[in-house]
């Protein structure tokens, strides 16, 4: 290991890198949110709830294909790129969000639904201000399973050219410099574990005092 | 008023309908408990005045008028709705669940909050303290007094309480009941009550509707009830001691006696001649300050004789054995029988202004179970 490299790995490299690489995750998990809760909200509402298995069972068979699978399907569907590599990842990151979405509806206490209806509260106002925000940690905590999941397998985008953090390990491992594979898996570890703090402290600055989640 | 027509509710997949060609009208101002044993429809009944649940057939009526007409979230913005579970939104505050309804109607911001301190402090809340707490914070008597507070927020005619106080403990239930009818008193809300608890029925009915199997069985004040039961099933659910639970609905000044005789603390030893000369079996001792202290019996006076002492003792021993003109009746027969004695004194505050007999209460229970 040469310090010279691992300088050069750390300041030359990692900087663009890091950047391409939050910006995979950003996009991603944006789009997968956008996505999403409107499908959970759909799928938890009583017309539609028989969708809700199939629906999840879908996502289920998506989210079991190895990520490195679905961006090598993605190359000769979508091409070289950042964009097949979001969209590859999109596929991934749907189910947690979907599922927690669907959970955290359903499990808004129908004794609080059926008051809120009995008081003349329609069935719009009483999602906008009684189950999202009620299920609201719910749906952060699938979101944040979805951020740390797409911040790793991220790292295989670089395969299609998507650049990112994965591009310091494929680098180091093509040329054997230790020094870019520690770099680029260290502040991929890093990133994971800061989103996952960052989210995880949303969850309970977001949570209503008195409401004994913890 | 409130009228249910010819009402059937068939679920589907049930052989029987839950609730069957049921006409019901009731009135305004009056407190009307739909009672009976769980599953025998009353529930749903309440539940189709605000059409939280759809009649299969039949029409409910608020004055006059089809509830069908209006769209139902506007139909139940109109109506004060409580529920056993309570329901309080776990992410607002108090003041902010009791300001749902004011919220829909959109008042402004002041009016609400000067409607939300005013409901705070009638349910006997603790204003400053209760405000800015989430539900989870209270007890199980607090929440239901801000459920019942939200439900009367934007003091609402029709009040629909469906088994209100069910799930809080006997002595915040007791409150709760006791506060509510005095409330009532004031308020003079249409109120449709329903509990699967004949005592609770009784005590806080104007008029009772006894429900089996989704047919109304009989609807009467709860005396009519008490008194004629209309059936074996009526007999068995209102309990074999209707009679006593009767007493309920009674208070001491409606048995009251004129009071007999009346002797002073210092004229202790005129007591037989006086109680001989009026006829009376009991007098009333009165201490320095006229207020009553004791009853003196004519039994009394002859085994104590000259010894005055004796008797005052005697007197002083029934002290307390005194009601007021609001007690009910059951409490005035446990003092009768806690003082082994026949009479009770009645006070209106703190003067004495009649007494009750154990003869009384009977002709009185008797009379009105002879009508």
């Amino acid at each position: 290991m040469k310090w010279e490299n691992f300088r050069f790995a750390l300041f030359e490299k990692a900087p663009e890198a890091l950047w391409e690489h939050s910006l995979i995750v950003v996009i991603t998990i944006t789009l997968a949110i956008l996505i999403s809760v409107p499908l959970g909200i759909f799928l938890s509402r009583p017309k539609f709830k028989k969708f809700g298995l199939v629906t999840l069972n879908i996502l289920n068979l998506l989210q079991a294909v190895p990520g490195i699978a679905v961006i090598a399907l993605a190359l000769p569907i979508l091409g070289l790129g950042m964009k097949p590599a979001i969209v590859a990842l999109l596929f991934q990151s749907l189910l947690p969000i979907v599922r927690n979405t669907i959970a955290g509806l359903l499990g808004v206490s129908s004794d609080v639904k059926e008051a809120a209806s009995g008081m003349g509260m329609s069935q719009r106002r009483i999602l906008l201000e009684v189950e999202l925000p009620l299920a609201v940690p719910i749906i952060l905590s699938g979101i944040r399973t979805a951020t740390v999941y797409v911040v790793s397998i991220g790292t295989l985008a670089s395969l299609i050219g998507a650049g990112g953090l994965g591009n310091l390990i494929m680098g180091g491992l093509a040329l054997f410099r230790p020094e870019y594979l520690l770099v680029g898996a260290g502040l991929g570890a890093l990133m994971a574990i800061f989103l996952d703090r960052m989210i995880n402290y949303l969850e309970h600055r977001i949570t209503p005092p008195g409401m004994g989640a913890e | 008023m409130i009228e249910l027509e010819q009402i059937t509710k068939q679920y589907p997949g049930q052989a029987m309908p839950a609730v069957d060609k049921l006409f019901l009208s009731i009135p305004k101002g009056e407190i009307c408990v739909l009672v009976g044993p769980s599953g025998c429809g009353k529930s749903t009944i309440l539940r189709m005045i605000n059409r939280m649940i759809e009649p299969t057939s039949g029409i409910v009526k608020i004055n006059g008028e089809d509830v069908t007409r209006t769209d139902p979230d506007q139909l139940r913005m109109g109506i004060g709705y409580v529920i056993q579970q309570i329901g309080l939104l776990p992410h607002r505050t108090i003041a902010e669940n009791i300001a749902i309804v004011p919220r829909l109607y959109k008042w402004p911001k002041e009016k609400i909050r000067k409607r939300v301190d005013e409901l705070i402090v009638m349910m006997g809340l603790d204003l400053e303290k209760t405000r800015g707490k989430y539900p989870a914070q209270l007890s199980g008597g607090q929440m239901q007094r801000v459920g019942v507070a939200r439900a009367m927020a934007v003091d609402p005619p029709i009040m629909l309480m469906d088994e209100p106080f069910g799930a809080v403990d006997p002595i915040a239930r007791t409150h709760l009941q006791d506060e509510l009818l005095r409330l009532q008193k004031e308020i003079k809300k249409t109120i449709v009550f329903v509990t699967h608890d004949i005592n609770e029925a009784i005590k806080m009915g104007d008029r009772i509707a006894i429900f089996d199997a989704g047919k109304l069985v009989q609807f009467g004040t709860p005396e009519e009830i008490l008194t004629n039961p209309i059936n074996e099933f009526v007999e068995d659910f209102i309990g074999r001691d209707r009679v006593v639970k009767k007493l309920n609905l009674y208070l001491a000044e409606d048995a009251m006696q004129p009071i007999g005789c009346v002797v002073k603390g210092n004229e202790l030893h005129t007591a037989a001649q006086k109680m001989k000369d009026a006829g009376a079996e009991v007098a009333f001792l009165l201490n320095e300050e006229g207020k009553a202290c004791g009853q003196i019996t004519v039994s009394d006076t002859e085994e104590f004789g000259r010894d005055i002492e004796g008797l005052r003792k005697r007197v002083l021993r029934t002290e307390k054995a005194f009601v007021q003109t609001t007690t009910p009746f059951p409490d005035a027969l446990s003092l009768l029988l806690e003082y082994d004695t026949d009479y009770l004194g009645i006070l209106k505050g703190e003067e004495l202004c009649g007494m009750l007999s154990f003869k009384g209460i009977r002709k009185h229970v008797y009379r009105k179970e002879g009508e």
